[in-house]
């Protein structure tokens, strides 16, 4: 029955997941940009812009710009994250690829910065005025859920260990439709549902971030415009 | 200025970028004045607060978040980190919270939500959604007009969320349900009748030069012309209004003359093209920009010129760099040798290099300057062949023409530049209040840099900078001559083949000289 | 929002300039003068009467520079300078003044 449940549930996720991902992607890459508004100084090539976008991906370059706390706790969060996410890749590969390997021990420290990451962007939501002021429940409950699916996830690895075999055995069934019995302990139950939760609100919410700073005219266009015309369909129907 | 006045006084130190203590709601009586449906109807919008504006607006919302990717994407992907939240200079003049960046967007963003997301029509409590109400709109209408589309906080976003975009967006469904700013739009319509923001008639225009064609001959002794729609001239000049009318901003028009004197062009001003400025930037309409940016292409195509250069004025730039190519173009009749548009000071710095202008800086020695870097030459826009040209071309002039240049700090200049305050269609008398809130970042990095190095005036290269100084420099005890043209320190020092020496006027009307109707007039 | 003047009402906008140019007459001009602040004298009167004259020409205020050029001619160097116009004008001449003369607030990025 449990097993039943949750793997209906990943289903489920997955597929809003990547099926509402994929559509919001293919809005933002069909919706026009009429008019070139890069921020300048911006770069003058497409290669330019390639290592802008990369800065601002990798190193949050915009962010370090304007507050340095914000920065400190996004970067160790985002970074704890992408490790953390890589590190569980052993739960969906058999053979486990050699560089998930190599990543596991660093994964468990990873996940104590993504934890302090979000805790410090908590505490700033709450104890700033000015991110207070402009702060939705929302934006709270985003934070608090991350935050309990690394406390449920760490949990597991030093208060009471699930057995990760059983797991990892369950999630390559779901991937052939070959169903496995999943263990019923409950902070596993609490880690999965929330992933799945969170894997569900992700094209309806704020997380859309994630795509759409590729999209973001500001940040992705050539700053060009004397020398090449940019003219879209809309706005080129005008001159007819 | 007295060696006693440049001695570094810390004690005296005022930090520009600090937020002033938060007051919500402090901002939100302002209600700029309304257009009257006569201003509406000339731009194609309704007079007045139509009755399905409900409906019309969310149509609107709808239809411009399919044409503007900025606009969907940005609506989309705040986060609420806080990065921009104290990076506006109205939020840390005013200390309304609604003058946040983020906060100013969610005003916008709530009825997105409410209208086009999955969780906001379902869950609005959960994720700050609302509905469209009166109110709202009015809400709207008070906080979208006090943005000055500065995009600092662009800067600073992650994302790079424009709140420009928002802000114009908003305008422009405002003006669609019949609810327009007076002072945007009734100089929209002057435009599309006479040609220019002032509504300055050709005759009017012409016996203006002519009146400054006979001060610069009395000065220099030089037959140096303002010519006036002169057919099959090389370059046609597109510069602000202001430049025939205000001051300090005449000065750097005079500035100008000389250079293409000095450089031996032939040059035009246009009539039908008397206007650099394009407010339809400022509301967001993309149809009134391009009626706009098109007259000017018909001006040059109409005199027969070979170039188009652009005065000094900072809105204007960024539509001319930004968009003219866009609007209006492509410029293919165009000498193609040359970028379509050149500001001026691309013009003016390339003389320069190439030894053509010289300068005798001592004429400026009267000046300790500090330079302004006006919000959308500086986001917006470039000048020259590398990013950053904007910054380094106007200094390099200033530099190349007086002696005493130094800089504000550095995060208040350049990219970090904090607009002047009047910005964006805020440039009017019943925003005074605002204005005066907004300027006081850059009036206090000003006040640090006379403190520090007995800085005496502050140039810039747009005429709402110029006018708005005029008028708020007075408050932190500064002359209203204080703000000047770049143009201007050229014209002092430019060294004109074959001119007189200028005979010293003795008479004392230089204090509040210059600048005072500017301000004023506003 | 309109003046009183010998018991006709005469229109005016937001910020006190008047809506119909023709109902302007030198009575009306010491009320408008009044509300700024301003008691009218010979020199007030020789900018005003400069303004209309140039307005009926041009259609147009004129730039401060030529209105101070001309007011060097009629009324010397001492008086015609800018800065002797704001003492007259405290506002700045060209608001106040166009306010007075009852002619239409310049707009633009003035």
């Amino acid at each position: 029955m449990l097993t039943i449940f949750y793997a209906v549930l990943f289903y489920v996720a997955t597929l809003t997941f990547v099926g509402g991902l994929a559509l919001r992607i293919y809005q933002y890459a069909t919706t026009p940009a009429p008019l070139k508004i890069p921020t300048t100084p911006g770069p003058t090539t497409r290669t330019g812009v390639v290592f802008r976008m990369f800065r601002e991906v990798a190193f949050f370059e915009s962010l370090f710009k304007s507050n340095k706390w914000i920065w400190v706790f996004s970067a160790l969060f985002h970074a704890g994250l992408l490790l953390v996410v890589l590190r569980h890749l052993r739960y969906f590969t058999q053979p486990v690829w050699f560089w998930v390997e190599l990543i596991q021990p660093i994964g468990i420290y990873a996940g104590f910065a993504m934890l302090i990451g979000l805790i410090g962007l908590f505490i700033r939501r709450i104890v700033v005025a000015m991110v207070r002021y402009i702060s939705s429940p929302s934006d709270y409950l985003m934070l608090l859920l991350l935050i309990f699916i690394g406390i449920s996830g760490a949990m597991m690895k030093f208060v009471s260990p699930v057995d990760v075999v059983a797991v990892k055995q369950f999630f390559l069934g779901l991937m052939v439709f070959d169903w496995k019995p999943l263990p019923s302990d409950f902070p596993l139950l609490v880690h999965l549902s929330l992933v799945a939760l969170l894997m569900i609100i992700f094209p309806f919410s704020k997380l859309l971030h994630a795509p759409g700073i590729f999209f973001s005219p500001t940040r992705y266009q050539v700053d060009n415009p004397r020398e090449k015309r940019h003219i879209v369909a809309w706005a080129a129907d005008l001159e007819k | 200025m007295t060696e006693e006045t440049k001695t570094i006084n810390h004690d005296e130190y005022l930090d520009p970028l600090k937020m002033a203590e938060l007051v919500p709601g402090c901002m939100s009586e302002l209600h700029s004045f309304e257009a009257k449906p006569e201003h509406q109807e000339k731009l194609g919008y309704p007079g007045g607060l139509v009755d399905d504006w409900h409906d019309k607006a969310i149509d609107k919302m709808g239809d411009l978040v399919s044409k503007y990717k900025g606009l969907r994407v940005f609506l989309d992907s705040c986060v609420k980190c806080g990065a921009c939240a104290d990076k506006c200079h109205y939020g840390m003049g005013t200390g309304d919270p609604k003058n946040m960046p983020v906060a100013r967007q969610d005003l916008f963003r709530s009825v997105y939500r409410r209208y086009f997301t999955t969780a906001g029509k379902y869950l609005p409590k959960l994720v700050g959604a609302r509905d469209l109400t009166e109110d709202v709109l009015d809400e709207w209408y008070n906080y979208f007009h006090q943005c000055s589309q500065c995009r600092r906080c662009s800067v600073y976003c992650p994302y790079g969320i424009d709140t420009a975009e928002i802000s114009m967006a908003a305008r422009e469904i405002l003006d669609t349900v019949g609810k327009g700013q007076k002072y945007c739009n009734e100089i929209i319509g002057k435009v599309h009748e006479l040609g220019n923001n002032l509504g300055l008639p050709d005759k009017a225009l012409r016996a203006t030069l002519e009146d400054f064609e006979e001060d610069l001959e009395e000065e220099t002794g030089l037959e140096i012309k303002l010519p006036l729609d002169v057919k099959g001239a090389d370059i046609l000049l597109v510069t602000p209004s202001a430049d025939f009318f205000a001051e300090p901003h005449i000065d750097g028009l005079l500035g100008y003359a000389k250079v293409f004197h000095e450089a031996g062009a032939t040059w035009t001003l246009s009539t039908t093209a008397s206007e650099a400025a394009n407010f339809g930037m400022f509301i967001g309409s993309y149809e009134n920009m391009r009626k706009v940016s098109l007259r000017i292409r018909k001006a040059a195509e109409e005199l027969g010129v070979k170039r188009i250069i652009f005065g000094e004025c900072g809105h204007a730039w960024r539509v001319a760099y930004s968009f003219l190519n866009t609007l209006a173009g492509p410029f293919d009749f165009l000498d193609r040798r040359y970028p379509v548009p050149q500001h001026i000071c691309e013009y003016t710095w390339d003389l320069i290099e190439r030894d053509i202008i010289k300068f005798d800086k001592s004429k400026n020695d009267e000046y300790r300057l500090t330079f302004h870097d006006s919000c959308n030459v500086a986001r917006a826009s470039r000048m020259g062949d590398k990013p950053g040209g904007q910054f380094d071309i106007p200094r390099n002039i200033l530099k190349a023409a007086c002696n005493h240049y130094f800089d504000m700090e550095e995060d208040t200049i350049k990219e970090a530049t904090v607009c002047c305050g009047g910005g964006g269609g805020l440039l009017t008398d019943d925003l005074m209040d605002l204005r005066k809130k907004g300027a006081s970042p850059r009036m206090k990095a000003l006040s640090n840099v006379r403190k520090e190095h007995g800085v005496t005036h502050m140039a810039a290269i747009c005429a709402i900078c110029k006018s708005q100084f005029a008028k708020v420099m007075p408050g932190y005890d500064f002359e209203i001559d204080s703000i000047l043209s770049v143009h201007q320190m050229v014209s002092n020092a430019i060294i004109l083949t074959g001119a007189i020496d200028p005979v010293e006027d003795d008479d004392d009307d230089e204090i509040p000289a210059a600048a005072p109707d500017a301000a004023a007039t506003t | 929002m309109a003046y009183e003047l010998n018991g006709a009402t005469i229109e005016h906008d937001e910020e006190g300039y008047l809506t119909d140019l023709s109902q302007w007459n030198e009575e009306l001009a010491v009320i408008l003068a009044k509300d700024e602040k301003i008691e009218m004298n010979d020199e007030h009167w020789e900018v005003v009467n400069f303004l209309r004259n140039y307005y009926d020409e041009y259609q147009i205020a004129p730039a401060i520079r030529v209105l101070v050029k001309a007011l060097k001619k009629t009324m010397g160097k001492e008086k015609g300078s800018n800065k002797y116009l704001y003492t007259l004008f405290p506002y700045g001449p060209a608001k106040q003044a166009c306010k007075i003369a009852g002619l239409p607030k310049p707009t633009g990025c003035i």
